[in-house]
């Protein structure tokens, strides 16, 4: 008999009673607002910041206010030009030069701060959202769900995208003598630009 | 041979004796269990969510083989590999098979806590194939020959001075550093180029969904998804029991975590892997490796619903207080005393045992095992089966005598009194009373509560 056949009559043989554990319905538990502030809130409680524009800005100008020092920014949005496109990246190494990626994220989560991003929005070179030193995400406050109840529920991402990341702020650790470092080995920083 | 069990009381007196990091760790882990309580007292729903999660978790158990079924049809559907190892051994040379086949000697992985069961690095090692931690914490472990002390902070007993001193030797960097940033700093850059030549990246798993076999990896540093995304080989090894029926389920989970393992709302990183990425493959390992068996433990079973999120260890003073590594186990604290015993019964024989019975453990459970209940069943089985030291044997036989006895009960509490107050120290102070030790015996009592009743209250009683 395979492992695979061997676990399986294992369980048959020793699991709990099913009928004695019956699946309670969906969760939709929780605050309910999906609103802006409480999305800021949330970023900035994980080290997560908001890009604002000054008078007159365009993403362009405040991303140079931001970053005076980046030399490859790197755009996966049409919108927007950078100094390489993310089309002309031609392996998942590559996008180690990056300082800075800007991307157009779907939706964002209120509870969490949350902005999702998948293949789709990364041309399929998902290490891109990694590598680079700091990103850049478009986001429209029109796509922001409430909780992760209602995320999991509303977002038809989860069941199509075959790579699928929340980030939740910056990359981080605790890991040395508890100190909380943001900027672990993933992005240093990660911004919000409204649209 | 016969194996010896852990001698965990002889570790914490150890761990103990070193005042510095005694004391961090006791609060480090303290400060976690806050700023989860924290955490907790904003959602009214806390309560709410522990008990779908533990209802999720329940029925999941009890129709794991349908499940497992599932979630592998739509795992191959996306085009996953999917792969079975009964034990350790199996999935160690499942890892080496795929490797093999794509020619790879340098692998990446994040942090996962069946790897370190399946104790795979030892594995790989000699087979040519060198293996690289990505996570800080299990970086620094793995760089000091040691085990993860903890599930989620596996360094947690170090200070600041001990990663500097280790990395040191192996990154070179200054032994007096005492900057955790820069610190911090010396493993990203020392990482990023093994990451961007690494043959194969490896990741654990935190859940997997079997309505659309997609499984879900929540970290904080980044390097889990490095891993995942910069080599074109994935590889993901995660326990039988990580399953969850739907999709949807994952919000009861994804909003428990975090909050009870560090106090952080999410993880910065929740990452869904449905398929494997452009011009890349990927395999999943099922491991079984005794969950199986547990299953049809009836006192244990519940114990298969753990999430890792570490928050029993963080509030158990007997944890905090001896460290991770005295478990001499890969899981430490009160849920590792409770599913140690079903790996080796003789060799983890004295983890159940490395508890008060406080109940604190089960208290903050996000999904309500009653892990302090279990650790109590695991005493009577082991003294059953007859897995009990020599002393703490005989004094348990003595005093379940006396117990049983309420008169032979009395006298020998009024001589306790006596004894306590009239004996020489090295009477009461010695190997064969263990509790004595670090610890003063209870001042004693002039009356005792029965005697005083009786004295008070009996009379009264009888007068009415």
């Amino acid at each position: 008999m395979s492992s695979r056949d061997n676990i399986l009559a294992t369980l048959r043989a020793n699991r709990p009673d099913p009928a004695a554990h019956p699946l309670p319905p969906v969760a939709m538990l929780g605050d309910m607002d999906n609103s802006r502030q409480r999305f800021e809130n949330a970023l900035q409680l994980l080290g997560g910041q908001i890009l604002l524009p000054e008078e007159g800005d365009t993403l362009a100008t405040a991303i140079a206010r931001r970053f005076p020092d980046a030399k490859i920014i790197c755009s996966a949005v049409p919108d927007f030009e950078g100094t390489i496109r993310i089309e002309d990246i031609e392996s998942p190494q590559q996008a180690a030069a990056t300082d800075v990626l800007v991307v157009r994220s779907p939706f964002g989560i209120a509870e969490m701060g949350s902005i999702f991003l998948s293949e789709a929005q990364l041309n399929s070179l998902n290490s891109a959202a990694h590598l680079t030193q700091h990103i850049v995400v478009i986001l429209s406050e029109d796509n922001l769900s409430a909780n992760m109840h209602t995320t999991y529920l509303e977002r038809p991402e989860f069941h199509t995208a075959n790579y699928g990341v929340l980030m939740s702020g910056p990359s981080a650790t605790a890991d040395i003598q508890g100190v909380l470092i943001r900027g672990a080995q993933g992005v240093r920083s990660l911004s919000v630009w409204w649209e | 041979m016969k194996v010896k069990p852990v001698n965990h009381a002889k570790a914490a007196e150890e761990f103990l004796e070193d005042a510095p990091h005694l004391t961090f760790h006791d609060e480090r882990l303290w400060d976690m269990r806050q700023k989860r309580d924290q955490q907790m007292h904003l959602l009214p729903e806390w309560q709410d969510l522990r008990t779908r999660a533990s209802e999720i978790k329940e029925h999941t158990l009890a129709n794991l083989p349908e499940y497992l079924e599932q979630f592998e049809a739509n795992a191959k559907k996306n085009g996953i590999h999917v792969h079975w190892a009964k034990d350790g051994e199996e999935h160690n040379r499942i890892v080496a098979e795929i490797l093999e086949q794509h020619g790879a000697k340098t692998l990446i992985k994040s942090k996962s806590m069946v790897t370190e069961e399946c104790d795979m690095r030892a594995y790989l090692q000699p087979r040519g194939v060198t293996v690289t931690e990505t996570d800080l914490g299990e970086r620094i472990q793995q760089l000091d020959d040691q085990l993860p002390s903890h599930i989620v902070v596996p360094a947690v007993h170090k200070l600041v001075p001990d990663v500097a001193r280790i990395f040191a030797k192996n990154y070179n960097t200054d032994p007096n550093d005492n900057s955790p940033q820069s610190l911090a700093e010396a493993q990203r850059m020392a990482a990023r180029p093994v990451i961007l030549t690494s043959d194969a990246g490896m990741t654990g798993g935190n859940f997997l969904v079997a309505e659309t076999g997609t499984f879900v990896v929540c970290t904080n540093e980044g390097n889990a998804d490095l891993s995942a995304t910069v080599p074109n080989l994935h590889i993901a090894t995660l326990g039988i029991e990580r399953l969850v029926p739907r999709m949807a389920d994952l919000g009861v989970f994804v909003r428990l975590l975090s909050r009870s393992a560090l106090g952080s709302p999410i993880t910065q990183y929740t990452t869904h892997f449905r398929g494997p990425q452009k011009g890349g493959e990927m395999h999943i390992i099922l491991v079984d490796n005794g969950r199986s068996t547990r299953l049809g433990m009836e006192e244990f079973w519940t114990s298969l619903k753990c999430i890792r999120c570490g928050a029993c260890m963080n509030t158990c003073p007997v944890y905090r207080r001896s460290g991770g590594l005295s478990y001499g186990a890969v899981y430490s604290g009160p849920i590792g005393a409770i599913i140690d015993p079903t790996f080796n019964e003789r060799k983890y024989s004295t983890l159940p045992f490395a508890s008060t019975m406080n109940g604190s453990c089960t208290n903050v459970c996000p999904v309500k095992i009653n892990i302090h209940e279990q650790l109590y069943k695991w005493r009577r089985v082991l003294a059953e089966h007859h897995e009990l030291p020599f002393v703490k044997r005989e004094i348990m036989h003595m005093a379940g005598k006396l117990m049983g006895q309420p008169k032979l009960y009395r006298t020998a509490i009024n001589g306790t009194e006596v004894a306590l107050s009239t004996l020489p120290r090295f009477v009461l102070y010695n190997w064969l009373n263990p509790w004595g030790k670090h610890r003063e015996l209870p001042h004693p009592v002039k009356q005792t509560f029965h005697s005083w009743y009786k004295q008070n209250r009996l009379k009264k009683d009888k007068a009415q």
